[in-house]
């Protein structure tokens, strides 16, 4: 018994020595170049290496992440006596915490995010009466809104019924924000240098900003935008011209359309996804064809500016598509700008093009080249 | 090992017994991690691997094994679930390198495909627990769940013809008319 009381306390007293050696070691080990510190336990060596095979292989892990005290002596103790879980995972207030850091050397990004819709907080979704006393609150919210979230719906919102009224459990997060940075986007790529492949994995749609991938909550991992869906819609049973961009495919995991309601004329004839369901935006009529990024570029996702980079050169009425009866120019405008046809506004059939009407042909603007 | 010395006056037993409820068990735990970009494997027994991976599924229009993170699955699980099966991969993984180097003169991850397809042919053969058990890690790599390392982007599964994860819009139902769908 009394080797046994020796025995145990060499060890406590190794264990604290270690300890406290070892975090002031570790401070040392955490802000040394690039990482290299962080690499020297074996656990982090992916990540290392996947940081150094991205455009931020001149940042250093502490510009993103922090570490405090409490932290390093949660990682040692991992490292030491546990093994660390098969995928290292932030936690929720990592990945917020992290969304500031972000902003020391992205401001412009960072101010049109904080500015736009994306930026929307946990008490703006979770606990809007108008949506709680209609949708039933759900584990599934969270695919979309919340997805660094630890925990179940029921954690972080009560009461769970339709009356309300509603309060965050976790009220830390009331301002923060559901969809951070991460959300979007990935900076530790998936796996080593080895693994990597030489081609781009996805065979699928144009090649995209790399770090451009979905956070999927159930998988807890990034999906790379390359290899997010585009669905095939129709608009009834006409299939309907859908943009390849990689980019808008992860606006669809969210903006998603939904199957036909029960009953529905589409559900009856079997016709499949239609254009518009759900939150789908998929621009049909003038517009098919185009990604949602064409319209919809920079972090607060306003569209106002983006007319200009197309009209007037493709226009065909020889008005100003900005003062056009459409929602661009008032939201109560019978004619969705991402749905608009000619025929909307051209009720008589459309009238023919300028170029063939003699009488507008002076003020068509000549090209050199007719003028020799 | 830092204890060493303040250990001195113990019985080896007990020296033993202090290093592993103590200090000593951190110093282990390091030096049998490896410092390169595995957890488990070195980074040459990762080339190798790979090689053999690669032979058992190739790159066509989607991507060959290691491509879609089949190292980092397998390499994940000799870590932790399939600790029991290291000692086969080392000396399987060994041999396939001697095997070539006898045949080729090089490194199996530095010979030609068709090469390789000789030797993994060869291992097929001759080493058949050792195949059998990289077989059936590299399709539970390819195949299983992205959550684990392999099965990158879920890209087997979008192979399959199903998208991962699917497009699928929020529930529209108003509960005020009563749940209908
Ligand atoms: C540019 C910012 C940035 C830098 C630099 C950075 N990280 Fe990260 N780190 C992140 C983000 C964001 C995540 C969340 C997951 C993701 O986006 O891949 C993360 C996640 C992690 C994780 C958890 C894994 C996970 O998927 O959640 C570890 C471990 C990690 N980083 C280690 C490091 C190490 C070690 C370094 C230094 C070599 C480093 N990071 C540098 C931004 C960064
Ligand atoms: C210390 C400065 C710094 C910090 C902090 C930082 N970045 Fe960056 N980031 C950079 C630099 C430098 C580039 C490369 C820019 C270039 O080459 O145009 C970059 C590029 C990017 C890109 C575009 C390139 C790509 O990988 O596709 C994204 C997206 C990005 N950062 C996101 C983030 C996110 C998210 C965070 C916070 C987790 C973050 N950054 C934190 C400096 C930083
Ligand atoms: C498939 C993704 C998805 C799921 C699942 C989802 N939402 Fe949303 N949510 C969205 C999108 C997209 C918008 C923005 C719609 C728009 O403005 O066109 C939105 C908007 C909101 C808004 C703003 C007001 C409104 O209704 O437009 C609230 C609040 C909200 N969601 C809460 C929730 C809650 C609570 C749940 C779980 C019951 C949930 N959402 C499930 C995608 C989703
Ligand atoms: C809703 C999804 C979403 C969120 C959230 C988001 N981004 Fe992005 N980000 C994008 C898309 C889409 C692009 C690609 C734009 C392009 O390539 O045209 C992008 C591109 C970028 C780029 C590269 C810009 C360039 O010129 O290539 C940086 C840097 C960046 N984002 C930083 C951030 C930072 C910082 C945050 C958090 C404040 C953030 N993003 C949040 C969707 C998002
Ligand atoms: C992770 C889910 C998610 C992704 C990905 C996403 N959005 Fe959103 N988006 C939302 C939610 C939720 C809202 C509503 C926020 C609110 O109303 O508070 C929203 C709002 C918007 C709005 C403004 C809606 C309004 O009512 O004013 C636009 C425009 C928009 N998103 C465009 C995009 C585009 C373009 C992309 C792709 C680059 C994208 N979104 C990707 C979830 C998402
Ligand atoms: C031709 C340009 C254009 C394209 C393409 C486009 N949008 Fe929009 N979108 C706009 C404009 C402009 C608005 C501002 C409100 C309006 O005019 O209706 C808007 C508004 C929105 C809104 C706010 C709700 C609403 O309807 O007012 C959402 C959400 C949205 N867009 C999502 C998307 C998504 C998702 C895509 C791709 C599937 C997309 N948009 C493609 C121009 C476009
Ligand atoms: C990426 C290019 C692009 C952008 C951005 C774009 N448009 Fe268009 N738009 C077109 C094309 C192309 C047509 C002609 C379609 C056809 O020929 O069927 C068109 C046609 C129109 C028309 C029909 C009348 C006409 O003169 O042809 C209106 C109205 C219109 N756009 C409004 C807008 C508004 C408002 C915006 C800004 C929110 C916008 N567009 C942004 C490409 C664009
Ligand atoms: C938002 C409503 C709207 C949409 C959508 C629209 N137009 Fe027009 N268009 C007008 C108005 C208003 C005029 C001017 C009055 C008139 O001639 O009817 C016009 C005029 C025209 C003219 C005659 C131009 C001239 O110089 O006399 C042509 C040609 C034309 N449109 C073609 C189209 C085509 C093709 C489309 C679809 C790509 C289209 N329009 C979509 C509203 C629209």
């Amino acid at each position: 018994m009394k080797r046994f009381l020796k025995i145990a306390a060499i060890a406590i007293v190794a264990v604290g020595l270690l300890a406290l050696g070892g975090s002031y070691g570790a401070s040392y080990y955490y802000t040394s170049q690039l990482g290299q510190g962080c690499a020297g336990c074996h656990e982090m060596g992916g990540y290392v290496s996947a940081v150094h095979g991205s455009l931020h292989q001149k940042v250093g892990c502490m510009e993103c992440h922090e570490a405090s005290m409490g932290t390093k002596l949660r990682h040692m103790r991992v490292h030491f006596l546990g093994t660390p879980p098969e995928t290292i995972r932030l936690r929720d207030k990592d990945v917020l915490a992290m969304a500031s850091n972000c902003r020391k050397c992205h401001q412009h990004e960072y101010a049109n995010w904080h500015a736009g819709p994306h930026s929307a907080t946990y008490s703006q979704i979770f606990a809007d009466s108008t949506h709680n006393s209609k949708r039933r609150m759900m584990e599934d919210c969270f695919r979309c809104h919340g997805m660094h979230f630890d925990g179940s719906v029921r954690d972080l919102v009560q009461p769970q019924n339709l009356q309300g009224p509603w309060h965050l459990i976790r009220s830390d997060l009331a301002d923060q924000p559901t969809m951070p940075c991460q959300t979007c986007h990935q900076v530790h790529k998936e796996g080593t240098p080895q693994a990597k492949p030489a081609t781009r994995i996805s065979v699928a749609g144009t090649a995209g900003n790399d770090s451009l991938a979905l956070f999927d909550r159930r998988e807890k991992i990034h999906f790379a935008a390359a290899s997010l869906a585009i669905p095939h819609l129709l608009e009834g049973a006409r299939p309907v011209k859908m943009n390849q961009d990689a980019r808008q495919a992860i606006c669809y995991q969210c903006h998603a359309p939904r199957g036909s309601e029960a009953g529905s004329v589409a559900a009856a004839n079997h016709w499949g996804p239609q254009v518009g369901s759900g939150d789908d935006r998929t621009p049909i009529g003038v517009h098919e064809g185009l990604s949602c990024v064409s319209c919809h570029f920079g972090h607060n996702e306003n569209a106002r500016a983006s007319c200009k980079t197309c009209h007037p050169q493709m226009s065909h009425c020889g008005l100003d598509v900005e003062k056009m009866d459409t929602t661009y120019a008032s939201a109560s405008s019978q004619h969705n700008i991402h749905w608009v046809k000619c025929a909307d506004c051209h009720q008589h059939g459309v009238p023919k093009m300028k170029a063939v009407a003699p009488a507008k042909a002076q003020v068509v603007p000549t090209t050199p080249g007719m003028d020799g | 090992m830092q204890s060493k010395n303040k250990a001195v006056a113990l019985t080896r037993r007990q020296f033993v017994a202090a290093g592993v409820l103590g200090g000593a068990a951190l110093a282990v735990g390091c030096k049998s991690g490896n410092q390169g970009n595995w957890d488990f494997l070195s980074d040459g027994q990762a080339r190798t691997l790979a090689a053999i991976c690669d032979q058992i599924v190739p790159a066509d229009e989607f991507p060959s094994a290691s491509q879609a993170g089949v190292l980092t699955y397998i390499d994940r699980q000799l870590f932790r679930h399939y600790r029991r099966h290291r000692d086969v991969y080392r000396e399987g993984l060994e041999h396939a390198n001697e095997l070539s180097r006898k045949r080729f003169a090089k490194d199996l991850a530095e010979a030609t495909p068709a090469q390789q397809l000789e030797i993994v042919s060869a291992l097929e053969k001759e080493e058949r627990p050792f195949f059998d058990l990289v077989r059936r890690h590299t399709m539970e790599g390819y195949y299983g769940s992205p959550r684990h390392g392999g099965n990158r982007d879920a890209v087997s599964w979008r192979m399959l013809g199903l998208d991962e994860p699917p497009v699928r819009g929020r529930a529209q139902y108003d509960m005020r008319k009563g749940a209908t769908s």
